[in-house]
């Protein structure tokens, strides 16, 4: 009930004029710095921080917060239509998002499913914020290395629902993609690895360009080759809003994956190191072990969902730490951390007490940034989806102009570019030969964190294993895993014990 | 035609010579000065938004402020390719010109141990040009930590016992390589545990996963406020003011007192001319000197204000760099 009070509080700082107009202005700006490839969540609160030195506190973070959050809408807008993901998080919206616009020619359903989504998980992460945030704070503080080595090893074992049809293609490109993450500097010791004697390679693999070679990039080679076969009946689309508006039954595929998202969306969020990124990866895969009417990756709204619904729940589950204890859960609360510094305040576990306007109100900003930004992104379907209509021999060169813009802005070097390129053609190469990329992207993604988390436990136990069964948590989620590896097994000897038998 | 082509070459010669030495450069009774004539290219190795960055544009909006820039622009350039060794060796390599006079380089302690230990890049491959302030740190204890004290872990590690600490990279790992072998005690008794940022080993001693801490005093101040973690020891020559006066140094217990500072400052392409970087000292030492900095910045992020101009800071960061590269072997 204090929460309440509390929230509503943050609602009388957030409802002046100044500051909806600057949650409108951030709503807008995390749109455009979304939707355009390689500029992320973390570039745009960056870049924009030094403006905001000049503000009061509270009104700089709900800007920021506002900007940080509509972010993850705007990453689904160029991956759904260019298959592109505009930011990192938007990874796994393509999969399902460009076939669903394009092979099932809906694009305007497929873009009005992820805002609902965004809308929906956002909704959830914000509550459980606002009614357990401190708590959820605490909750985090309980996973160290061991809980997080055990937790990451029952995630990597989600990569086995992303391997479709061919389990050992799918291992291949996980290893391949446990390799990639590998190279660069040693996340503990800060030694080169991988480096082969080159200065770039010591910053290890960008992931941005990486992933909008292997992505967007190897579709552009894919429209290349097939550039005579045109999609056809975009131009039938209907492109108003009502003409993009989900059906009763969508609906009702869209809810049960997009609530199920936002909740483990909102637990990834507060724990350490793991942001809208892996929440969004986690959500895809868990979706695969739930029932879904279509097949994930042809164009489901599962999938869709499953994605959308847990990065924007990541994304308001972060600022739990970030607001309770001064922690930040990912590259973009470690820059609003740096810029609560610079506003004066202490960030810390004091925050709440010494600064409640300040914390209430951004909470509030995000309750408004939600429903400000859902209603700008279904407003502009209409004309977002005009992409489309653009013939495949003019959206080549513009799709490869923004492909190599993406990726260089995210060092500012043809680095990125250079990167891009190569995974681009490796991925088309995989795409060609039935490998999907998906398993490579999640171990990626998820492979540093388990190694810096596995070898932190083992200096804190010195070497012995034993301290993954000692502590409650992680001991649970040892078993949980063995549960999921073993019972395959388990299940093929019977088989094989019962037609002996028999 | 060779009286033409001589005449020509001569033209050319002397084109050149008045263009190369005429641009950013005024004579003033015989002696060459420099002011900037065109935009200053800043570099940062690091991400936006970073404590390098923050440190750059605190510098920069002063020196705007107070009109130390000719009224030149500052493009802040971010060259975070190789973990920074990118941007470092491109810095390193600028040729003498009027670029090379105005590319700036921020440069700490931490980005100089990576750049050491992993590529041949050297601190003698840049020009120094100011040494602006130092952070020191602190060992802490958590809520959940088996001891209270100093003299307790100690007792612990004359005792054999294994003690786990955890901070962040770079000038943290030297500290706990300095205090290991004041110490006398292996790395394998009194390990450590390096966090991507200090934040990250914050939250492993808040949820009680080790039980020591190693931390600069800004990161630290508001935990210690709140109750969440106690400071032990000092890793410096003299106890800290305020909330943190409590922890002692070494040499109270009889040892050595060990101290790691990690150092920011402003270098420059080597190939800068000795008038440009006599201009760039004093700008800086100008700006040290102003209530913004000491209060905006130094005050607010806990650090030591330790101004060193061009050639102490020469001197310093050499016998840093010989003192860092033995330690590693290297």
């Amino acid at each position: 009930m204090q929460n309440l009070q509390n929230l509503l509080m943050g609602f009388a700082v957030v409802l002046s004029m100044q500051n909806v107009l600057v949650t409108l202005l951030g709503a807008v700006l995390g749109l455009i710095v979304g939707a355009m490839p390689g500029i992320g969540s973390l570039a745009g609160v960056a870049l924009l921080l030094p403006l905001t030195y000049k503000f009061n506190p509270t009104t700089a973070i709900i800007m920021l917060g506002a900007l940080y959050y509509s972010n993850m809408y705007g990453g689904a807008f160029s991956a759904i239509l260019l298959n592109i993901p505009g930011d990192s998080p938007a990874v796994m919206t393509a999969l399902d998002g460009y076939p669903m616009a394009t092979k099932k020619n809906r694009p305007g359903q497929a873009l009005f499913t992820a805002n609902m989504s965004s809308f929906i998980g956002g909704l959830i992460g914000m509550l459980i914020l606002t009614f357990m945030g401190p708590l959820l704070a605490d909750i985090g503080l309980k996973f160290g290395p061991a809980e997080m080595t055990a937790l990451l090893l029952v995630a990597m074992t989600s990569i086995g629902w992303l391997v479709g049809e061919n389990p050992v293609k799918g291992v291949v490109l996980t290893m391949v993609g446990i390799l990639l993450a590998s190279m660069g500097m040693d996340t503990l010791t800060g030694s080169a690895r991988y480096d082969f004697g080159n200065i770039y390679l010591l910053g290890g693999i960008p992931f941005t360009p990486f992933v909008i070679g292997a992505v967007g990039f190897s579709q552009v080679l894919k429209l290349m080759a097939e550039r005579n076969v045109t999609i056809e009946g975009n131009l039938n689309q209907k492109l108003t809003i009502k003409g993009s508006m989900l059906t009763r039954h969508d609906l009702k595929r869209l809810l049960p994956p997009a609530l199920r998202s936002g909740l483990m969306g909102t637990f990834v969020g507060v724990l350490p190191g793991a942001g809208a990124t892996t929440g969004a990866f986690l959500g895809y895969a868990m979706q695969k072990a739930f029932k879904s009417e279509e097949p994930l990756g042809s164009g489901a709204i599962e999938g869709i969902a499953a994605c959308e619904a847990a990065n924007n729940a990541a994304a308001a589950g972060s600022f739990a730490p970030l607001l309770a204890l001064g922690i930040p859960g990912s590259g973009t609360g470690a820059v609003l951390l740096g810029g609560l510094m610079m506003w004066g305040l202490n960030p810390g576990p004091l925050l709440f007490s010494t600064n409640p306007d300040f914390a209430w109100g951004l909470i509030a900003s995000l309750f408004l940034a939600n429903i400000l930004t859902l209603a700008i992104a279904v407003g502009i379907i209409p004309f977002l989806i005009k992409i489309l209509t653009v013939p495949v021999r003019m959206l080549i060169p513009i799709i490869t102009v923004v492909c190599v813009v993406g990726s260089y802005s995210t060092s500012n070097s043809m680095y990125g570019v250079i990167i891009m390129f190569l995974s681009g053609f490796f991925g088309y190469i995989l795409d060609r030969n039935g490998y999907g990329v998906a398993p490579m992207l999640l171990a990626f993604v998820l492979a540093p964190l388990l190694e810096s988390n596995m070898r932190k436990a083992f200096i804190i136990s010195n070497g012995s294993v034993a301290i993954f069964f000692q502590k409650p948590i992680s001991a649970v989620l040892i078993l949980i895993l063995f549960a999921i590896v073993l019972t395959p097994v388990i299940k093929f000897l019977i088989q094989k014990v019962r037609t002996i038998g028999k | 035609m060779k009286k033409l082509t001589v005449l020509l070459s001569m033209v050319l010669i002397a084109s050149v010579a008045l263009f190369a030495g005429g641009e950013g450069e005024k004579s003033t009774s015989g002696e060459k000065t420099f002011v900037p004539t065109r935009n200053i290219e800043w570099y940062v190795t690091s991400s936006p938004g970073g404590g390098s960055d923050i440190f750059t544009r605190v510098i920069m909006d002063i020196a705007v402020a107070e009109n130390l820039l000719n009224k030149q622009n500052v493009v802040v350039q971010y060259k975070t390719d190789g973990g920074g060794e990118v941007g470092r060796l491109h810095v390193s390599q600028i040729r003498a010109g009027v670029q090379a006079d105005h590319s700036l380089l921020t440069f700490n302690s931490g980005d100089l141990m990576p750049m050491l230990k992993n590529t041949n890049n050297r601190f003698e491959n840049f020009q120094p040009i100011a040494h602006m302030a130092v952070d020191k740190h602190l060992i802490f204890v958590g809520e959940y930590s088996k001891y209270k004290s100093f003299e307790e872990m100690l007792a612990a590690l004359k005792r054999g016992e294994r003690l786990v600490l955890g901070g962040s990279k770079g000038d943290d790992i030297g500290c706990h390589a300095a205090l290991i072998q004041e110490l006398g005690v292996t790395e394998d008794q009194f390990s450590y545990i390096a966090h991507d940022a200090t934040s990250g080993a914050i939250t492993g001693i808040l949820g009680g996963h080790f039980d020591l801490l190693i931390s600069k005093p800004a990161a630290a101040a508001q935990y210690v406020e709140a109750g969440k973690i106690t400071p032990i020891l000092a890793l410096s020559t003299s106890r800290f003011p305020g909330n943190l006066s409590g922890a002692p140094t070494l040499s109270e217990f009889g040892y050595n007192n060990v101290e790691v500072p990690n150092w920011r400052s402003i270098v420059a392409p080597k190939s800068m001319s000795a008038e440009a970087v006599a201009y760039w000292t004093n700008v800086f030492a100008q700006v040290a000197q102003t209530t913004d900095w000491n209060e905006g910045y130094i005050e607010k992020q806990k650090l030591v204000p330790d101004f060193m101009d061009s050639e102490t800071f020469r001197a310093y960061g050499m016998q840093f760099q010989k003192d860092y590269l033995a330690s590693i072997g290297k």
